[in-house]
């Protein structure tokens, strides 16, 4: 990936690798047919942050400025993927929460890997280097400060 | 020149998708061609007829056809910049197609004065598709790494359309030029510049992303490119085995920073797309290696590994990745969701796929090596069943998106 020169593409770039790095190891455990309690619970709460804060900001701050650029479609397939990870998100946390070793969890588990690391890809190629475009200084400190609250 | 129409990066699907489903026809077309002449390959020495009728669809009708699909679609992200003209998209396809299909045709009936036409029609488009890929590029913000390797194949684009035009000038009205010369030079500006550079420029990007791996250090990336314009410049004027140990240099370069590339991958299972993509790797190392020793083996033999086992293997290995993950993206929607990109990739028929094409490949090199005909008739028929693997892999890959709206969850994980 190039390097982004605003503050809130690198931030936003620093949370896709630390979901990638994590869901990598949950996917090689996973099928490797093991089951990981701690890395499943690490795995689960990152995926909660990652749905309430981390789609949250992309939602409102981010995707209507992809849209007014005349990036709409990019941001309408994002929010599209934003819904299937959180249907499957929600699945597989309250399957974890019932039952640490249901037989479910691992292809549950599987699914929301290869959904977050190809939503993570399409973002880190459209939209991150599309944000070094449309953000000025002092909208990216506003939202950089925002995406840390 | 061309007016705005486009505001977006992600072009509609049907754009790339004829480009692709183009590239999967004349892949059996240039198979199907071949199979029954095969027998003749290993005493082919140039000219007119069935054998070299099945270059131009298996070198502009998939190799080039795929390229442009795939770089309409993918330079646009590493750009910034959409393809505004759909209509010019629509229009290249519409001249490309009809040209190759024309030129191939007149090269088996040993019709060289009809195949002005469909050079025409050829040259026409990549004109065309010059002008788009220009207009994208002049436009471009980021990723600097894949524009300069754009602006460098759209150079050797150019050159190889004036020399091709050339040969077939010579061929029609029979002016005195030094044909040798002018084949070698248009044979390193198609294969090596053109195609190779758009493949280099995009591996930098496209390999780690699906890999999800760092991409190699941009000082690294244009010190390849560097030495790779020098050594197509090199041998394009005649110089081939110093230009093919420049581009050796260059070529193991790419390879390594690549690996290294890879080899930093968080993602546990490569794929075995990427066997292709490596197996690729090893074709132009040992293309480049026979240019530099002076051919041993013969110029068949250097053939094979320059266009089925280098260009082809690279773009299909690539290819099997890109298909599915553009037909997620285009099957997205509100109301049936996002597929899974691995229940778009039918991992038995690849397999099948992967088998037969490197079969084909070992085969018609064996039978360079032999000059034996059943060698080479076996090695055809393999890479026939091999396009048909493909083609059913690709209408799979439309089947499933037509009846999308059940992604079930993978019992394995997708491959990177």
């Amino acid at each position: 990936m190039e390097t982004h020169t605003r503050q809130v593409s690198r931030r936003l770039h620093e949370e896709h690798q630390a979901t990638l790095a994590l869901w990598a190891r949950l996917e090689a455990s996973l099928a490797a047919g093991k089951a990981d309690g701690a890395l499943m619970r690490a795995a689960a709460a990152s995926l909660a942050d990652e749905i309430e804060r981390h789609f949250a900001f992309e939602e409102t701050e981010l995707f209507p400025r992809l849209a007014a650029a005349g990036e709409g479609d990019i941001a309408e397939l994002l929010i599209e993927e934003h819904e299937a990870i959180r249907a499957a998100g929600r699945r597989f946390i309250a399957v974890l929460k019932q039952n640490p070793v249901n037989p479910n969890l691992k292809s549950q588990g599987l699914e929301l890997a290869e959904r977050l690391v190809s939503h993570v890809q399409k973002e880190e190629m459209s939209m991150l280097p599309a944000l070094d475009d449309l953000l000025d200084d002092e909208t990216d400190e506003a939202l950089a400060a925002r995406l840390l609250t | 020149m061309f007016g705005n129409v486009s505001r977006s990066r992600l072009l509609p699907m049907s754009l790339p998708f004829r480009y692709f489903g183009a590239a999967v026809a004349f892949q059996l077309a240039a198979w199907g061609v071949l199979l029954p002449f095969s027998a003749e390959l290993t005493s082919f020495r140039g000219g007119l007829g069935p054998v070299f009728a099945a270059v131009p669809p298996l070198t502009l009708g998939v190799l080039a056809m795929t390229a442009i699909g795939a770089t309409l679609q993918l330079l646009p992200v590493a750009t910034r910049q959409p393809v505004r003209a759909l209509w010019a998209v629509k229009l290249v396809w519409w001249a490309l197609v009809p040209g190759i299909l024309a030129f191939a045709a007149a090269a088996a009936a040993y019709r060289p004065d009809l195949m002005g036409p469909g050079a025409v029609l050829v040259v026409a488009a990549l004109a065309g598709y010059a002008v788009l890929l220009w207009k994208n590029l002049a436009g471009a913000r980021g990723m600097r790494v894949v524009v300069m390797h754009g602006w460098a194949a759209l150079a050797c684009l150019a050159a190889l359309a004036a020399t091709g035009l050339a040969l077939v000038v010579r061929y029609e009205h029979g002016i005195a030029l030094d044909h040798g010369a002018f084949r070698s030079a248009h044979l390193v500006l198609a294969a090596y510049g053109f195609m190779g550079l758009l493949a280099a420029g995009l591996s930098s990007f496209l390999l780690p992303m699906l890999a999800v791996a760092p991409p190699p250090a941009p000082r690294v990336s244009f010190g390849v490119l560097a030495a790779a314009v020098a050594a197509i410049v090199v041998a394009s004027v005649g110089f081939t085995a110093p230009g093919a140990l420049l581009g050796l240099a260059a070529a193991t370069a790419h390879v390594a920073a690549l690996e290294r590339s890879l080899r930093a991958r968080l993602r546990p299972l490569p794929g075995p797309a990427f066997l292709l993509i490596r197996v690729s790797w090893a074709c132009l190392l040992g293309s480049l290696a026979l240019a530099a020793l002076g051919f041993p083996g013969g110029t068949l033999l250097f053939a094979v590994l320059l266009v089925p086992g280098w260009l082809l293997t690279f773009l299909l290995g690539v290819m099997q990745r890109i298909v599915p993950f553009l037909a997620s993206v285009h099957a997205s929607s509100t109301a049936r969701g996002t597929p899974l990109i691995s229940a778009l990739t039918p991992v038995r028929l690849l397999a099948l796929h992967h088998v037969l094409h490197l079969g084909a490949l070992a085969l018609l090199a064996g039978a360079a090596l032999s000059g034996e005909p059943l060698v080479a008739r076996i090695g055809a028929a393999a890479g026939f069943a091999a396009a048909a693997a493909y083609a059913a892999f690709f209408a799979y890959v439309l089947l499933k998106v037509r009846s999308h709206g059940n992604a079930y969850p993978p019992s394995q994980p997708a491959p990177a």
